[in-house]
């Protein structure tokens, strides 16, 4: 193979651009440092982030005194500024944590105590009658619930793609479609395989999510093991989401999490995820299985949201690991920052997690040097909630393609289209448009606008080439 | 904001609105206003090139776009504005419709409303069909726009899901747009078209039909590579990379539902009275909204006896 070396050594290669890794670019793209973001995929936040259940965590109900429980909970203020200065969607829904029987009524004191003991102590225990006070379309049956009103839901997409947007403007290098294959090392630093390129630089920071454990094997790092867990969920028509105003959680048990029912940023609900251990990474597969078990929970969650229409049905993959806790360590023999294992949380944790991942770059030694403050980003809205361009006024005066709907079921006009593919980062697929876009998500799946997105897409495409 | 009066407001300009409209002008009631969410008017059969329309109101045998010209040029004839590109996404009092556009936001208020939003194909999703989530997977809807309207490339061996009349007007696309149609799917006992449609179709394009089968499900990374079919309890495979999902028809009556209007609990249609009236006075419903699925031009011979009662 014809492989060249074209560009400088970076300080810093980041292998990995989803939530977590386009978080930690933008960390490091605080400083003056030459930064490599690099992506198998071909879009940031395309793996485990785009496929996610959208909460904004308090971190209530994490494991006591993990490193997960601090990052979550120092995460969860941390994005809950940033999404409001870099206009990323969030609402307020709070959550409502249900018992359904006596067992799980006996719990809810214990995850009161533990949500507590992460320093949070905003819950409250209440009758069922309030529980039915505040959302009548529950299913019967109900004998309590956990309140957790700072529990909120936010725009997954925009998050990766504001993080990697403002290191893209700060310089980081972004390589997407690029799957490193090998890395050596030498007395010069890391060669970085990839795409039929060398990258050098002197230091890994390896956050690839379900491959994190490939990444770690290729420089001689064996503790890690990621085991995908596939989780499928199955998103219901915007008509729905008058039926409900928060998330509804499940007590949890030992097999995990549960399923829960949510509203979503873009205006529907959402029910799941499953979760289930696999032994492929790339199996995004929804099966009969899943979707049959998460339609009977949901039947006794909120029968009446069963009478909906269904838009969606997907699968995500976390990445689960062998350890009880986020694996984020830092090789300084090896110059090398394993960042695994981060799971369902890392939304919620990903700029706490940047910013951990700077303070052990800093206690190694490394200087860092002076920390300069990043211009805002400000982000197209996805949410529903918020002014969205076909209903504003001004915005269609100013430009008549925000008054052109294109994708009639989600409100996307024309305008907005146009941003996203003009846009620093511009999406490379039709799926990639829609994560900034919303365009063909919608009830009809493309019934209607199909084939016009795609002629938008590739018009807009061509051009650019 | 804008504020408008007008005597009637239709939303869509389909067949089943075009006619309706029509209609109405005829009998006297002048101050009409047609809103049309897509940039032309037509509707459906605007991308269903194939033959077939018109049988039944104008006695002959004409291709979709070209019916939907002709009932679009009536409307125009006579003078009444059909508003493309702009859609009435929202309620802004009992007959009053809050509706977006190129040119800004309006209301407008109308003495009687006629939804004629027409129906859509369910997609794989809310079939709940398992599997991945690869490109080819089309409903006749979005196939005939890819193939007729923007001419842009399908694939090579599709499974059709569904043997209704669509199903073989999605084989005639399919045929057209150079895939092979490898088979039919459908979970019924027999096929719900003609007899002599399905016989054409196997004798033209030699494609199978699976009665009794469902689809179970989608395989295939980032393109179709098969389907998995089950039929008296045992699964195989079809190997394809296309796969239509035909009929399956759901009504677009989310503009109905956001007016709260008393919807049928298993057409989710608005269910309608004398002069297909809604539960909301002054409202009605006609053409696909109301299922079952009407041809277009039968849509047409129904809105040609369209009448308010009491005006």
């Amino acid at each position: 193979m014809n492989f060249k070396d074209p560009i400088d050594t970076y300080d810093f290669a980041i292998v990995g651009a989803g939530v977590v890794g386009t978080a930690i670019a933008r960390e490091l793209a605080h400083y003056d440092l030459n930064l490599l973001l690099m992506d198998s995929n071909d879009d940031v936040g395309e793996a485990t982030s785009k496929a996610n259940t959208a909460i904004l965590h308090t971190g209530f109900d994490m494991p006591p005194r993990t490193l997960e429980a601090r990052l979550v909970r120092r995460g969860y203020e941390l994005l809950y500024r940033y999404a409001s200065e870099s206009n990323i969607a969030v609402e307020e829904t709070g959550a409502l944590l249900v018992a359904w029987n006596e067992t799980e009524l006996a719990e809810l004191p214990k995850i009161q105590e533990k949500a507590a003991e992460n320093s949070y102590l905003r819950t409250k225990i209440i009758t069922s009658t309030k529980l039915y006070d505040l959302e009548p379309n529950l299913g019967p049956g109900a004998l309590a619930a956990l309140t957790v009103p700072d529990e909120f839901i936010i725009d997954p997409w925009s998050v990766s793609i504001a993080f990697a947007t403002q290191a893209k403007r700060a310089g980081t290098k972004i390589e997407l479609g690029c799957e490193v294959t090998k890395i050596n090392r030498n007395s010069d630093g890391y060669e970085l395989f990839a795409h039929g390129k060398i990258f050098k630089s002197h230091y890994i920071i390896n956050a690839g999510g379900l491959n994190a454990d490939t990444i770690d094997s290729m420089v001689g790092l064996s503790d890690l093991k990621i085991t995908p867990r596939r989780g499928e969920l199955i998103v219901f028509d915007k008509l729905a989401r008058k039926l409900l105003s928060h998330i509804i959680l499940p007590v949890p048990t030992k097999m995990g999490k549960g399923v829960l029912i949510s509203p979503t940023i873009f205006g529907n609900v959402m029910l799941g995820p499953t979760a289930e251990d696999l032994n492929d990474k790339k199996n995004r597969s929804t099966t009969e299985n899943g979707i049959k078990t998460l339609m009977d929970k949901g039947k006794k969650i909120c029968p009446i949201l069963l009478e909906e229409e269904v838009t969606a049905t997907y699968a995500g993959l976390r990445a689960a690991s062998n350890q009880s806790d986020y694996a984020i360590k830092f090789n300084s023999d090896k110059k090398f920052i394993t960042v695994g294992g981060i799971r369902s949380t890392g939304l919620t944790s990903s700029m706490a997690i940047a910013e951990y991942v700077c303070e052990l770059i800093l206690e190694s030694g490394y200087a860092l040097g002076e920390r300069i403050e990043l211009p805002k980003i400000r982000m197209p809205n996805l949410g529903e909630m918020k002014l969205r361009p076909y209903k504003s006024a001004e915005d269609i005066a100013n430009n008549p393609d925000y008054g052109k709907i294109i994708c009639h079921c989600e409100k996307t006009t024309l305008g907005e289209i146009r941003d996203a593919l003009q846009s620093e980062l511009p999406p490379r697929s039709t799926n990639g448009l829609a994560r900034r876009t919303r365009a063909g998500l919608g009830r009809c799946q493309g019934f209607y606008c199909h084939s016009e997105i795609k002629q938008i897409f590739d018009a807009e495409s061509s051009q650019r080439k | 904001m804008k504020k408008t009066n007008v005597d009637v407001i239709i939303i869509g300009a389909g067949p089943a609105g075009l006619a309706a409209a029509a209609k109405i002008f005829k009998s006297g009631i002048k101050s009409i206003r047609i809103l049309e969410r897509e940039s032309v008017p037509g509707g459906i059969p605007r991308h269903s090139q194939h033959l077939g329309y018109g049988v039944r109101d104008l006695h002959r045998i004409m291709s979709g776009p070209r019916y939907a010209k002709y009932h679009a040029q009536i409307v125009s004839d006579l003078g009444i504005p059909i508003n493309c590109s702009t859609s009435a996404f929202d309620w802004a009092g009992d007959l009053t419709l809050a509706i977006t556009s190129p040119t800004g936001l309006e209301e407008i208020r109308a003495k009687k409303i006629i939804l004629a939003t027409g129906a859509r194909e369910r997609s794989r999703n809310s079939r709940l069909i398992p599997g991945s989530r690869p490109n080819g997977i089309f409903t006749t809807g979005s196939l005939q726009q890819c193939v007729y309207l923007n001419n842009q490339e399908i694939g090579k061996r599709a499974v059709i899901i569904g043997a209704e009349h669509v199903s073989f007007s999605a084989v005639m696309t399919l045929s057209h747009a150079g895939v092979k149609p490898l088979a039919i799917v459908t979970p019924e006992p027999r096929h719900q078209s003609y007899g002599f449609i399905r016989f054409g179709s196997r004798l033209y394009y030699g494609n199978k039909l699976f009665t009794d089968t469902t689809l179970v499900e989608i395989l295939g990374d980032k393109r179709v590579t098969g389907v998995k079919l089950r039929r008296s309890g045992r699964d195989f495979i079809l190997e394809c990379d296309t796969i239509v999902f035909t009929a399956d028809w759901m009504p677009e009556n989310e503009l109905a539902r956001r007016g709260n209007i008393l919807i049928d609990a298993t057409t989710k249609s608005p269910i309608i009275g004398r002069d297909y009236e809604t539960s909301r006075k002054g409202v009605h419903a006609i053409g696909n909204l109301i299922l079952p699925i009407k041809a277009a031009d039968q849509c047409v011979l129904e809105s040609r006896k369209f009448q308010f009662t009491n005006w």
